[in-house]
This record gives structure tokens, sequence and C-alpha cells, in this order.
């Protein structure tokens, strides 16, 4: 099967500034991931099975996940290991996920916490296609941090991996260490610069991390190393990621894996489970159902 | 020129404002620490709780409105903090976002932190509003048409202009002695009662049974008044102001129909139909007519059609056929993905997807179907050949004559399936036999205003012998012979069911298929399928089978399989949109707001599209063909509009006011509009309301700002892929960002409302202004319209008030006042506003806009195995009306079964000769644009660069072509491959080649949305400044210049002349290498 990666759709991994020093573009990624996944969700995605029993129609996935994220909250801090999933059979590459993260993390221009890469393969008139959604993997062993020379991302007893901005310098050594290319450096830019006006949602309030901000330059997060995570404000105030709410093809899911009650759970088990390069060794928490 | 305020900087003041509390909120400055308000004291005193800090989910912060980034209409919470938008989510209410949505009865304090889910557009929506290039004040044409050069002018200045005329482009050269017709002169007939006796007496002149002389003599004070008073039934003058729109929606739509019709008195309000699905809307309008009472013509004929389709249940369907249709990435993705891909997941859902194009929905799909363009009705009657050869249909629904009948059977809808009809000599089908024709008497009946009228029954075979019944009686049950093709008293006839038979059997399956450009075993496949799961089999169709030449046609087909199976009405059918009322019909009150009218005007003549219209019955009628289509069957032809004045026929238009449209950029072969527009001879005076400089404003005399959807009111409908009873409320969301201008002592934002407010005022139109609604009851603020349209949603439906919505709690009524904090009174007065509706309405209305509108629960949507809001009625497979009435351009009449055209003919139903032109171009939509509208979304454009022409790998090495090319289409009728502007410059169609396997061969598409070349993308002069274009705005290739103009015509798109779609899909094109 031939595979490459289709430009119309995109989100394009050049937009996202992977750094001089990447060695592993988003593009050696896919390759080595469709070896495996697009095979396996291609083919699966022209036969379609009970992959689990959960129809929304009745039920409301999403209502489940809340029951779930309550549940969590009620637990100390320390027992929750917060996970995503996301099912590849489902995402229909619409990136309603990649916007809501921008206009809740007022991400500048090319910065993408969560882009959709698409893949294409098969041939006319049979031919196959893929999107990938790639949020942070949030790993357990984050190369990230490992690089950081100002010990500026941090993992969390939850799982979280964070940039602590208050402690970024902007040295980007994230940046080409990560295997998944997921942080980016903020160099201040607006979308709506040089128009007659910078519009006031540039600037309007975010709560990353639990702190309200307001972007101007040199601030916080201007010049810094930045990321997916997973939304922890939201967490924090009962609600789902950004992208797990808006997910509009019901294919991202959210919960504490400490739960088993929880349908993040179900999930793991099902089977399907496919974790993205796994070679390099962070162990992701993010994990796809292909 | 001379001033000095800068105009395209949008809402200065409050960006000013905006940027001064943030950059104070980030330096600590003590001067607004004030303004910091709850959260901040809060955090100090270190008792904030992570909800208090997330200040976006604290629901004051929060107003439940409605989207309108497409036509999908999604509920959407609009988050606000100090008083600027700053993220759009889902409003859980509403059944659009949240599956399932959340009970009505949902206190609104539980959902601060509960999100409905929207598509990418919607989350970018406030990029939308917040758009450098929005104009904040009136601009007038400071150059020649197209010229890009604007001065700004006062609100009322251009009011009184525009309704006096004159020399109002004396600084123009070329213009300086054009004398503009104002308003006032176009106001001609004034009395409704003489508007009366003309269009009486017009008619008698066009039935010879009275001579233009007479009329003459008869009307001799009123001859001015008339067009063309030897053609009286042109109307009045009147009629030379026409009223356009693009995009619009109930509230708006009421009151622009008030000024142009009810008020001002002209027949040319018309909408854009069929630039989006024109086929499809008249093909079930066309099934649904009924053979009943008519209140006007006070007989029984087919009438009450309604203009409206059907769409598959997703959320329970088990098989669908979905041909021509993109919910994934056009309109409805935010609530038909879900239901479709957890249908998928569960195993509940199995789909088929025909389109020549590999979308995100052909991608899930069990069989794609890469189909010709243009064939969908060859590929439906090759379904329904298997389906007679197979008998898969379900004959126990089908026998069902009458309503009796199908209540017996448990069905709420029945068709005319074995109702007979008569064969002319060549065995023609025509009208139903009717039962006088057999011998059995008329019924005379009664009606409910008390007209004595003739029943003439109908006839059915049973067993070989005719029988009478009426359609719609509920006691004796009548069922027919399905096939039946025989005489009776020397009459042949056949029944309908009889006819599709024939009609399919034209061909055998192989044969369909092959005209479909499919494969026979494939076709086969989907046929069984579809006859495999009862009622929960579903054709469900959209732009891709109704923008064809034979659009009416291919629709026609597919219902007709929808007929065959008998699935209108069931859970997981075909279904229909229901919404409640917002005008006060049903109840009759509180506010029964169409008879809130002193003096409503007459209009009379034909309009300028002649929709609704038979050439035959026009003094126009000279033979076949007429100058110009007729649509005798279809209306809101938005591609006859612009061309048909530039022709004068059937008159010409002296001015036009055209609201959120764009037919130079959005029409097929849009090019020829600005032609025409940008002749100031043939469109004399042309307004424009409008948020930016887009591609037809450009043409414009005047441009008037207008709100965008997140600051003004709107009910946006449903769609009837939504089981539930609903109507939407969009309401304002954030403060204005245009100027406010005072009409009569009140004080509104410039916009559509306020400037037809002053354009009535100035015109002292009765409906608007003192006593406007009625004694008492003045019409100065749109506001008394639109929040009594609220009242009468909230007060429900029943007389006795026993449908009304709960009073808002006391927490619910301080949570709406706080949300609209940041609105100016000119806006938002809570006492302004309780005052309208009255103190006993006003907490029933703050209950409905807290929710965002009004929405039936999950669990009343559903009746059993049927849905609740049900068509019931009868559904024809044979069109009567549509048999009977003639194309007016070759004298034939039109077919009346589900019947194969090929595509892609002229006007005269010629095939188009456009040899050397190898690849038949199509147009597709992406999950991130909207067609004209969201350029200035840079979160959007940050996805994608630009689009490009799709091309299958073989057709690329045919070419010699490969990925990332440059590449100009051109076309029989556009060898150029330009934009030709006029003054604007030519713009080359060209754009990136694409090379995919997802493709047909022979095929190739753009994705709409791109290649913009104003709307900010590029540079206009307004008061002798340069404002500067964004590059970003005109990247890619916008190719519907491309698209073919009629060739006899020569300055529109092709038509379909029964549904009257404007034709995107039946155009040759070549790819050339740049």
């Amino acid at each position: 099967m031939t595979t490459k990666k289709e430009d119309e759709g995109g989100a394009s991994p050049a937009s996202a500034s992977p750094g001089p020093a990447a060695e592993m573009s988003r593009g050696d990624i896919l390759k080595s991931m469709s070896a495996g996944v697009l095979a396996l969700a291609g083919l699966a995605a022209l036969a379609p099975g009970r992959a689990f029993a959960a129809d929304a129609g009745a039920q409301g996935l999403v209502d489940r996940m809340r029951q779930d994220l309550a549940r969590a909250l009620k637990k100390p801090a320390g027992s929750r290991r917060w996970a995503m999933a996301i099912d590849l059979k489902k995402c229909i590459g619409c990136r309603a996920c990649t916007v809501a993260c921008v206009s809740e993390n007022k991400t500048p221009p090319g910065m993408h916490y969560r882009p959709v890469y698409e893949e294409a393969g098969g041939s006319y008139p049979a031919p196959k296609r893929k999107y990938t959604p790639r949020p942070c993997m949030h790993c357990e062993k984050p190369a990230c941090l490992e690089a950081c020379p100002e010990k500026a991302i941090k993992r969390r007893d939850d799982g979280i991996v964070y940039v602590d901005y208050d402690l970024c310098k902007g040295a980007q050594a994230c940046v080409s260490a990560c295997p998944y290319d997921v942080p980016l450096y903020d160099e201040g830019k607006l979308h709506t610069d040089n128009t007659p006006a910078v519009q006031p949602y540039e600037k309007a309030a975010t709560f990353e991390m639990g702190v309200k901000r307001s972007r101007s330059a040199g601030a916080a997060p201007v010049n810094r190393a930045r990321k997916c995570t997973y939304c922890f404000h939201r967490l924090d105030a009962g609600m789902l990621p950004a992208c797990t709410t808006t997910c509009v093809g019901h294919a991202t899911f959210f919960g504490d894996l400490n739960d088993s009650e929880s349908l993040i759970v179900e999930l793991s088990k099902s089977g399907r489970v496919q974790r993205l390069k796994e070679s390099a060794g962070t162990k992701p928490t993010t994990f796809y159902l292909v | 020129m001379a001033n000095d305020k800068p105009i395209l900087d949008p809402k200065l003041k409050l960006t000013r404002r905006c940027l001064l509390k943030s950059s104070a909120f980030l330096g600590g400055s003590a001067l607004l620490s004030s303004m910091l308000g709850r959260s901040q004291a809060l955090a100090e005193a270190g008792s904030l709780s992570a909800q208090d800090r997330y200040e976006l989910a604290d629901i004051r912060n929060q107003i439940q409105t409605v989207c309108m980034q497409c036509n999908t209409g999604c509920g959407i919470k609009a988050k606000i903090i100090d008083g600027v938008l700053a993220k759009i989510e889902g409003n859980p209410y509403s059944p659009w976002t949240k599956s399932p949505h959340l009970p009505y009865a949902t206190p609104l304090a539980d959902i601060a932190t509960i999100d409905g889910a929207i598509c990418p557009k919607g989350q970018a929506g406030l990029q939308h509003a917040y758009d450098p290039y929005r104009i904040v004040k009136v601009l007038k044409r400071a150059g020649r048409r197209g010229e890009g050069k604007w001065v700004s002018i006062d609100f009322h200045k251009a009011i009184k202009e525009i309704v006096k005329g004159g020399k109002l482009f004396k600084n123009v050269p070329g213009e300086e002695s054009r004398e503009v017709t104002g308003l006032k002169d176009l106001y001609a007939v004034k009395d409704p009662g003489v508007a009366k006796d003309l269009a009486a007496a017009a008619k008698k002149v066009v039935k010879k049974e009275m001579t233009p002389a007479e009329f003459r003599h008869k009307f001799s004070d009123h001859l001015d008044s008339l067009i063309d008073p030897d053609k009286p039934d042109l109307g009045p003058k009147n009629n030379q102001f026409a009223f356009v729109w693009g995009r619009l929606k109930a509230g708006r739509g009421e009151l622009i129909r008030r000024f142009t019709s009810d008020a001002f008195g002209s027949v040319n309000a018309h909408g854009h139909t069929t630039v989006c699905q024109g086929s499809l809307y008249f093909t079930g309008k066309a099934m649904s007519e009924q053979y009943q009472y008519d209140e006007k013509d006070k007989k029984v004929k087919w009438t009450g059609g309604q203009k409206f389709f059907w769409e598959v249940d997703d959320l329970n369907a088990e098989f669908v056929l979905y041909a021509g249709v993109s919910p994934m990435e056009g309109n409805y993705l935010s609530y038909r993905a879900p239901r479709i891909m957890d249908g998928v997941a569960s195993g509940r859902l199995k789909f088929a997807v025909v389109d020549p194009r590999f979308s995100s929905l052909a991608s899930k799909a069990w069989k794609w179907l890469p189909n010709k363009p243009g064939t969908e009705g060859a590929f439906a009657l090759g379904i329904t050949r298997w389906i007679m050869d197979n008998k898969r249909y379900d004959a126990k629904a089908l026998a069902n004559a009458n309503k009796a009948a199908a209540a017996a059977d448990k069905e709420s809808t029945w068709t005319n399936a074995c109702w007979l009809i008569k064969l002319d000599k060549e065995g023609h089908p025509g009208e139903f036999l009717r039962a006088s024709e057999i011998g059995t008497a008329k019924e005379t009946r009664k009606a409910k205003d008390g007209t004595e009228y003739e029943f003439d029954r109908l006839v059915v075979m049973q067993g070989g012998k005719p029988a009478a019944f009426d359609p719609y009686d509920e006691k004796n049950a009548v069922e027919g012979d399905l096939i039946v093709d025989g005489e009776v008293n020397g009459i042949k006839v056949k029944s309908s069911l009889k006819l599709l038979q024939e009609s399919a059997g034209e061909k055998t399956v192989a044969e369909w298929a092959e005209v479909a450009g499919v494969s026979a075993a494939d076709l086969e496949e989907v046929a069984r399928e579809f006859t495999s799961h009862g009622k929960k089999a579903v054709a469900d169709i959209h732009r891709g089978v109704s923008q064809h030449t034979n659009g009416y046609y291919n629709c026609h087909a597919m219902f007709t399989l929808n007929l065959l199976v008998g699935n209108f009405d069931w859970k997981g059918g075909l279904i229909k949109a229901s919404t409640y009322d917002i005008m006060g019909e049903k109840a009759k009150g509180p506010f029964d707001l169409k008879k809130f009218h002193p003096l409503k005007a007459n209009p009379f003549g034909v309009d300028i599209i002649r929709a609704n219209s038979k050439y035959e019955d026009s003094s126009l009628f000279t033979g076949y063909p007429a100058k110009r289509p007729w649509f005798p069957l279809a209306s809101d032809i938005y591609q006859e509009i612009v061309p048909s004045l530039g022709d004068a026929y059937p008159y010409p238009v002296k001015a036009m006011i055209l609201y959120m449209g764009t037919p130079v950029y959005s029409l097929p072969a849009g090019h020829t509009n600005a032609k025409i527009m940008a002749d100031v001879e043939k469109l004399p005076l042309l307004v424009t309301s409008d948020i930016t400089i887009g591609e037809t404003s450009v043409y414009a005399d005047y441009i008037f700002p207008d709100l965008t959807y997140l600051e003004r009111w709107e009910f946006h409908g449903s769609h009837p892929t939504i089981a539930q009873k609903v109507q939407p409320v969009r309401q304002p969301a954030i403060a204005p960002l245009v100027e406010t201008i005072k009409l009569k002592g009140q004080e509104m934002p410039i916009c559509l409302e306020s400037m037809i407010l002053a354009l009535a005022l100035e015109l002292d139109l009765a409906g608007f202004g003192m006593d406007g609604f009625k004694d008492g009851m003045s019409f100065y603020h749109p506001d008394e319209y639109y929040l009594r349209m609220v009242a009468n949603l909230a007060f429900g439906e029943k007389e006795d008030g026993s449908a009304a919505v709960p009073d808002a709690s006391g927490e619910e009524m301080r949570i709406f006042l706080d949300a609209r904090r940041h609105l100016p009174k000119s806006v938002f007065d809570a006492r302004r506003w309780e005052k309208i509706v009255g103190e006993k309405l006003w907490p029933k209305v703050v209950y409905v806009l807290n929710r965002g509108g009004r929405f039936q629960d999950m669990e009343k949507s559903y009746d059993g195995d049927m849905v609740a809001n049900k068509y019931a009625s009868l559904a024809n497979m044979y069109c009567e009306k549509t048999g009977a009435t003639k194309n007016s351009m070759t004298g034939k009449k039109f077919h009346g079964i589900a019947s194969y055209v090929p595509p892609a003919l002229d006007c005269l139903g010629k095939p188009l000769p456009d040899d050397g032109f190898p690849l038949q171009l199509i147009t597709y939509r992406s999950a991130y644009h909207t067609k004209s509208r969201t350029v200035s979304n840079y979160w959007l454009l940050d996805l994608q660069d630009e689009n490009g022409f799709l091309l299958n790998p073989d057709d690329a090495s045919r070419f010699g072509f490969k990925d990332g090319d440059r590449a100009k289409v051109v076309s029989a009728s556009n060898p150029e491959g330009v934009w030709d502007l006029g003054l604007a410059g030519k713009k080359p169609m060209i754009g990136r080649v694409i090379v995919t396997e997802g493709i047909r061969p022979g095929v190739t598409g753009f994705s709409l949305g791109w290649g913009h070349w104003a709307y900010g993308a590029n540079d206009v002069e307004v008061d002798g400044r340069t404002i500067k274009g964004d590059p970003r705005r005109g990247k890619g290739v916008h190719a519907n210049a491309a698209i073919r103009v009629d060739p006899h015509l020569g300055n529109v798109c092709l038509s379909d002349l029964i549904g009257a779609s404007a034709v995107f899909y039946d155009t040759r094109v070549r790819l050339e290498k740049v």
C-alpha cells in the first residue's frame, strides 16, 4: 500500500516549527506509524463491526465521561491517572479539536497543540484515508522533561506533563527532544498582526495551568515553549479537555485510568489499543484505538 | 475626504477599551483593579475554587445563542470575559451539539460546566465578528462601480439620498448628470384598494376579458403608476424596487417581507434557495402537494405543497444511501457526524456513499460509489429496476390509496402508487382519473370559509374493477391494485407504480449502472441492502443530486426509493423538520404579529424572476422559447435575479437592496452578475447590507454595515435530520461593533433593521413608526418585533397558555441580567425589554433566552417506532402538477413520474458543445470553510494554506501534472480562465494541483471558500486613505467563473427549469499548466 501525506486539508506540520535540530520529523513518524497503524485502521474502517457497546445516541458517551470525571475529582489528586484515548475509526478529520484548543489557549499563528494528520493510501476506486489527532502524549518518561536545562517541564502525580512558564527561558531543548514534536516555541505573533487592527480576542484572558493571563510582549506564554496540558485548568473546574468536549465524531475519550469503572479503562482493554512510536521508550499515556 | 476618523477600524472604541483592560490586568495597574471583579477579590482572599478561577466556567459569563458560520444553526454558548467574546462552545440544551441534549427543564446554573460540541467553523466564529476588515459606518461609492473608492456618509443622509434620489453621484466621472430614481418615486401605488382593483383588471386583460383600451379608460388616473399600462400584469412601479437576500433566517425574514411586500408593495422579495439546493426543495414541494380545497382559488386542486425536503433520522437508521451529501465536511457536521460515527462504532449503521469525490464520509463508508456527476437519477432508477424486478418494495404500504388504509397499517403517510392516471393518444400520462369520469358523481362540500365546492374523487383498481375514493378519508380504507395497465370507460389508464416500473424498465440494471458509471454488482448489492432493513433504510440526498440541469428528476428518483420502502415518519427512516411558531398564529397570540399591521399593501404582477408563474398565463407570451425561462414550480431563483434585470425582462429594475448575499462570489458563473452590476444603466441604484466590502458589495452605491450573528436577533429554525420540535433563538451576545445611531430618539446600532426602519419612516410606510403595529403600539426599535416573537415562542402554541414554558426563577433572572452586563442599553435594557413583552410574559421570555431557544426533549421526540413530529400526509409518487406544467423554453410538458434525463443541457434542452474540455468540474466543502464568509477566520486559514484542483493520478499523468503543480482552469464559456471584474481587473483562476486517489478519473474539484479578491483581500480607498488588504485572504482558487454560462442566454449559469437549481456540476473544463 502506498502512503503519503495528503496536502489537502492537512494541518501542515511545517507550520508548527519543529525546530532546527529535530532529528525525526512528524513525517517520519507517520511513516513509522503507517506500517502498523494505518494498515490496521484502514482495513478495519472498511469493515464496520462492534467496537464497543456504547451507541451514544441512547447513552451519551460524553455524559458518561463527565460522570467519570466527577468521580475522579472526588479522589485525592495523587491517586488519579489521567489518560486520553483517540478512536481512529471514528475520527473524521474535521479539526474541531484543533481549533477548540487554539481558542481555549489562544495559541499564536502556526501553533497547534493538537494538529490532525492526514494519511492517504490505497488506490482508486478503493482509496483509504486516516486522520490522526496528535495531542501531547503525556509520557511517563518524557524526553522533553529530561532535556530541559531549566527543569521547567514537570510531570504531576496524575501524569500530566506541563511547561512551567515561570521557569521556562525559551531554550527550546524540549522542542528538539520530543519524539512527537509536541512542544512548540511561542514567538509572540498574533493572528491579526499586519491588519488594520489587532483584535480583542487575541488578548482575551486564558487560564492555562490555572493562571489567568493575557498575551503581551515578553510576558508568558510569549517566548516560552508551549504544549498540550490536557486542559488541566478545565479538569480542575470539573470539565473535560476542550478537544474532548468538542470532538464531533465522538472519537476522543478522557478519564482516570485508576478507576476501573471508567470508560477510558474499558477502552484500554478493548484489544484495539496502540501507542505511538513506543520504540522511543517514553511510555506515552495518550493512546489510540485502531 | 475631510473625515479623519478611521472607517475600517471596526469597533475602535471597544478595541481600545479592551486593550486597556487587558494591559491593565497584566500590568497589575491599580487604576483598573476595581474591574477585576469577584474572582480576583476571592483569589486574594485565598478562597477561590478552581471553577471560580476558570472564569469561562462562570454561568454569568455565558450566553446561549445560535451559530451562523454555516446554515446549520448549532446552539452555541458564547463565553465572555471583560466584554470580549473569548470562547465559543456548544449549547447543551440544543440537540445540535449534544447527544442526547439536556432536558429543557435543567436549571441554567447546572450548565455552567457542560458544553456541547461544535465544528471548527463554529469554534472560530468569534473571528467573524472581530474582523479587522469589518465596516462600522455607511459607505458611499466615490468612484466608478468596482473601482474600490468610498467615502463615509452619515447614516441619515444616506437614507435621505436613497429615498429622494437625484444626481447622487455627480462627483463620479461619467455620472455627472445621471439622475437616480429614489425609492419615493418607485413607491407609486400607495392605496391597497387601488392595487387590488388594478390586479383584478390586469388578470382580465391577460385573459382577454377586458381590452387594454378599456383598462386604460377605467384606470386613467393610475396609468403613471404602472410599469407598462399596456401590460398591466407586470404590476405597479413598486415592483421596480427589489429586496434580495443571501442567508436569511426567520425574524429578519419577516421584517424584510413586512417592508418590501406588506408596506412598499413590491412583489420582488427574493431569496437565494436555488444556489443551495433549489431542486431538492422543489422536489419536496411537488411530492407534498395535496389534492384539496384551495382557499384562494375556491376549488379543489393540487395545492399546499411545502417548500421543504426530508432527510434521514441518522440517530436510528440501519442503512443509509448517502448521495451527493457531505455531512462530515459541509453543513450539519456538529450533530450528524456523532450520530453516524456512533452508529458505525456500535454496529447499528451501515452506509454507502454516492459521490465522485472520496469525502470524509466516504472514507468511513461500507461502499464508496464514485458516480459520474449528474447521473444520480440513473443510479436511483437502477435500484428501482432491481426492486421492481425482485418485488422488494413494501407492497402493503404502497397499496394504501388513502389515509384510512394507511392508518389500518399503522402508517402515517401514504402514496399515490395505486392511483390511476389517464394516458393520452400517444400513451403519455396526464392527469389522475377522476371519479366523475367513470360515472361517480362529484360531491358537494362546504369549506371552512363557507364556500360550497365540488370534490371529484380519484380512482383505483381493485381486482380489475375501478373504485372511487377520497385520499383523506379517515373512515373508509381504500386499497388498490399496484400494477395497472388497462382501460376504464374507454379511457386508457395506468397506475403510478406501473409508470415507475416502465420508467425504470427503460434500461436494465447493468445499463443503468453504466450510465451512472458504477458497477452493476455494486448497484445490486446496494439495492439488496437498501431493501433489507425494513423502514430503517433511507436514501438521503443533497446538493450533489440537485445542482444539475436534471436536478429535480434526480431528486425525485432518489426520494421515490424512499416511497418504495415506505420509510416516511418512521424512527430511523425519512423525517422532516418541525419548528415552534414565533408569529403567534397558532395560539392567536399573545402577539398575533402577522395581523399587527394597520394597512397591508396588495402587491401584484409577475416578479422579475418569473417565480411560480406560467409563461402561458402572461401578457408576455409570444410562443416558445420565452426570452428567458419561467419557473412555474419554483421560487427564490437566485441566479435569475441580476441577469433578468440585466435584460430588463420582464421589466427594468430601478433599485435593489441586497442583504447578506454575494451572488458574484457564490453563484456559478457569478462573474456574469458582476458585469451587470457594474453597469449603472442596468441597475441604477444598488444598496447592500454587509459586514465588509465583499465581492458583491464592491459594486454597491451604498453599503450599510450590519451586525454579525453574534450581535443580533434571529430565529434559526431547523433541519429535517433534527427529530425534535425546536426553535433556536439567536440573540445579542456581544456589544455591537458598528456605530450607533438615533432613530426618533431611540438608540440602535447601524444594521439591517435600522436601515429598514429608517427607510420606512422616511417613506412614511404603513406598518412602521407611530402606531406601526396597531393603535397605540408603535414600531421604532427592532426589539419591539423580535422580543414579541420570543414571547410567542415562550407562550407556546395553545390559546389557553397551557403550552407555555415555566417562569425563570429568581436565580435564573439574576444570571440573565448578570450575563448581559456588558451590553449597552441600545441593545439590552431589561426595563425596556420587559415593557415590550409585558410583566407577565417577561419571566417566560427570560427562560427561553437563557436556553438559547425552545427545544423538545429527546424522550418526547419519538412515538414508539415512529417520530413524534410527523409529516403524516400523502407523498406523491406521481406528481400531477409537474406533469401538467410546460417548459417555457420548449413548450413540452415535464414528467410526473421519476425519470432519467441526462444532465448538462442548456435552457433549450440541447447538449453543450464542450469537446476539448476533458474534465468535469465539481465543487465541495472542507470542514473548515463555508462558501463566502469564513476567510476572516485566521484560525481556520491556519489549518490549510490554500485549496486546489483535485486530480486522479490517471488524469494527472494523462495531462502531465504532478502534485503541487499550478494550473489554470478554463472552460468553453471562460476560455481565458479569469474573473473579469471590470474596473477591479482580472483575476486568473489558478490553483495548485492535488493528485489524489480520492476522485473519479475525468472529474476535478475544488473546495469552496478560497481565492477572495475582496472581503479584506484587496486594497480599498476610504475617505482618501488606502486600507491595505491582507494577502492571506486571497490565497487559493475560486473557480466559479469557469462554471458553464448558458449558451442561449449568455449571462447566467445553467439552470434546472423545474426545480430551478443553479447548476454547479455540469461543466466540462481543462486544466492548463502555468
